[in-house]
């Protein structure tokens, strides 16, 4: 009943809405999306640069490229995970692709990434005298497509085990922060110890991160990191589409 | 002849698929006590057709399978069994403001309303006065839907759907929300929907609105037929059921336990 066409139009007025709804006052709406991860990594400069005292040159650059794509990542996962069950009148009453809405959650946070990259780049200009790269120009919508073909599939899988056992939604909050700082996202990961840092790097979501933030830093982008993210979002897409095949038909009568 | 809607031998259970908490899943799930909410099969061995052009209603008291068996036609929910078949373009008005977001103006809603239905933006576009217009909510088309009374909210959902460029519509109970002259504007519209080929499938417990409104029709009880044909008939029956029933205990309502 949906072609390709009108499912994109019916993702752009869902991510519209959202982005509405969210930004209804207007200026405001804007600075609170970036309030968010600015509040984190000033948190984690405090704690760890002042109190701890740690040596890690340039470490608000560090943080602030990490957070940003990070919030994008987590703040997608978790509503994207709710998303059936946010919308249940909706799946109840209307045959839409179901698929839809998780990706909406995820579309709606890259865009407000995407609105806080001038931020970013700003930061990174004026904080640590980068110039903005023209490579970025490629290498910044190639991480966002990659990390959004990351973090849907994901977000999918979540939100079809959310409709069947409701307790996932909290486990994935929880699950998020555990990975925050096994990611690594307020240390370096050459501050793991050698024997185990062949396991962090295992770690798709550091390839993701590393990957941000090496443009950002360096304009440079390592191609393994960016392989190995897109095998990862390749996997768990064709898992998430078997469940979603699955599991999708049974939805409108559990959420 | 060609049949718009027909369902063939309908079976469907909501038995086996619940939701797990991680309670359940450690200390096993309660059993579920059998009360006629909880019964085996919400809907067995259903069977209809409704030609095209043509309006059919279905009655029965709560909990009977009504909603269930639309939202079956819609494709929301799955049968277990049996064979459905849908020709054409199908819109549903099946909950007052599904799909709706308060925050938005109407006019936002009848743009995103109108995507889920399936219209194009183009499409919509295009409509849009129209919708508007009968609507009859006039400038409050630019205000958010949270200012709007459940009235108003029905008045712009049913402008949607008339509109949709369906052709079969899914009603349930919606009309009874506006005040009469739209619900008399409505039944105008419905009609004019039906002569232009469209075809019509009715949830209603206003029995003097199905019998104005069907040709033929069903009544259902425990999921399963338990009259069918013309629609005056099966209404008229099925309220002799009901005053025949004890008062003390109306069959079908909230405290009729079997």
């Amino acid at each position: 009943m949906f072609d390709a066409r009108q499912t994109l139009e019916l993702l752009y007025l869902l991510v519209k809405k959202e982005l509405k709804v969210r930004y209804k006052n207007k200026f405001l709406g804007y600075v609170w999306a970036l309030v968010n991860p600015f509040a984190f990594a000033f948190v984690y400069w405090i704690a760890f640069k002042f109190i701890m005292r740690m040596e890690i040159e340039n470490y608000s650059l560090y943080l602030i490229t990490g957070m940003f794509p990070w919030v994008w990542l987590s703040a997608g996962m978790v509503a994207g995970t709710r998303s059936f069950v946010v919308n249940a009148s909706l799946i109840k009453k209307a045959p839409l692709p179901r698929a839809i809405l998780p990706l909406g959650n995820v579309a709606q946070e890259m865009v407000h990434f995407a609105f806080a990259l001038p931020v970013i780049i700003a930061f990174v200009w004026f904080a640590g005298e980068i110039r903005p790269s023209a490579s970025w120009i490629w290498q910044v919508p190639l991480l966002l497509a990659l990390q959004l073909a990351f973090v849907y599939p994901l977000a999918l899988g979540f939100a079809l085990a959310n409709v069947y056992v409701r307790d996932i939604e909290y486990l994935v909050g929880i699950g998020l922060s555990l990975l925050f700082f096994a990611t690594p996202m307020v240390y370096p990961i050459t501050m793991v110890p050698e024997a185990y840092r062949r396991w962090f790097e295992l770690n798709p979501l550091h390839a993701m991160m590393q990957s941000w933030r090496s443009v950002f830093l360096q304009s440079t982008l390592d191609f393994n990191h960016v392989a190995y993210a897109a095998a990862c979002a390749a996997v768990t897409g064709v898992i998430a589409w078997l469940l979603y095949r699955k599991l999708a038909p049974r939805v409108g009568e559990l959420v | 002849m060609t049949h718009a809607v027909m369902c063939e031998d309908l079976w469907k259970t909501y038995q086996r698929h619940r939701p797990l908490g991680v309670k359940s899943l450690l200390l096993g799930a309660d059993p579920p006590r059998d009360t006629r909410f909880a019964r085996e099969w919400a809907l067995s061995e259903l069977g209809f057709q409704v030609p095209r052009g043509r309006s059919f209603g279905v009655i029965g008291p709560n909990g009977s399978g009504k909603t269930t068996l639309l939202s079956i036609l819609l494709g929301t929910v799955k049968e277990d069994r049996g064979r459905v078949s849908l020709s054409g373009r199908v819109a549903s008005l099946l909950e007052l403001g599904a799909g709706f977001h308060g925050d938005l103006t109407g006019r936002e809603n009848v743009f995103l309303y109108g995507s889920i239905l399936g219209m194009r933006l183009a499409e919509i576009r295009r409509r849009f006065e129209n919708i508007a217009e009968f609507s009859e909510l006039e400038g409050a088309i630019e205000q958010p839907l949270r200012t709007y009374s459940a009235g108003m909210i029905a008045r712009l959902g049913f402008s949607i759907i008339i509109h949709s460029a369906a052709d079969i519509l899914l009603i349930d109970e919606v009309l009874a929300v506006g005040d009469a002259s739209f619900q008399a504007k409505c039944l105008r519209a419905l009609r004019e929907f039906r002569a232009r080929g469209g075809t019509l499938v009715i949830v209603s417990h206003n029995m003097k609105e199905v019998t104005e409104v069907c040709d033929e029709g069903i009544c259902l009880d425990l999921g399963r037929v338990v009259d069918a044909g013309p629609m005056a008939g099966v209404a008229a029956r099925y309220q002799e059921r009901m005053a025949a029933a004890d008062p003390g205990k109306v069959k079908g309502g909230a405290l009729g336990k079997r």
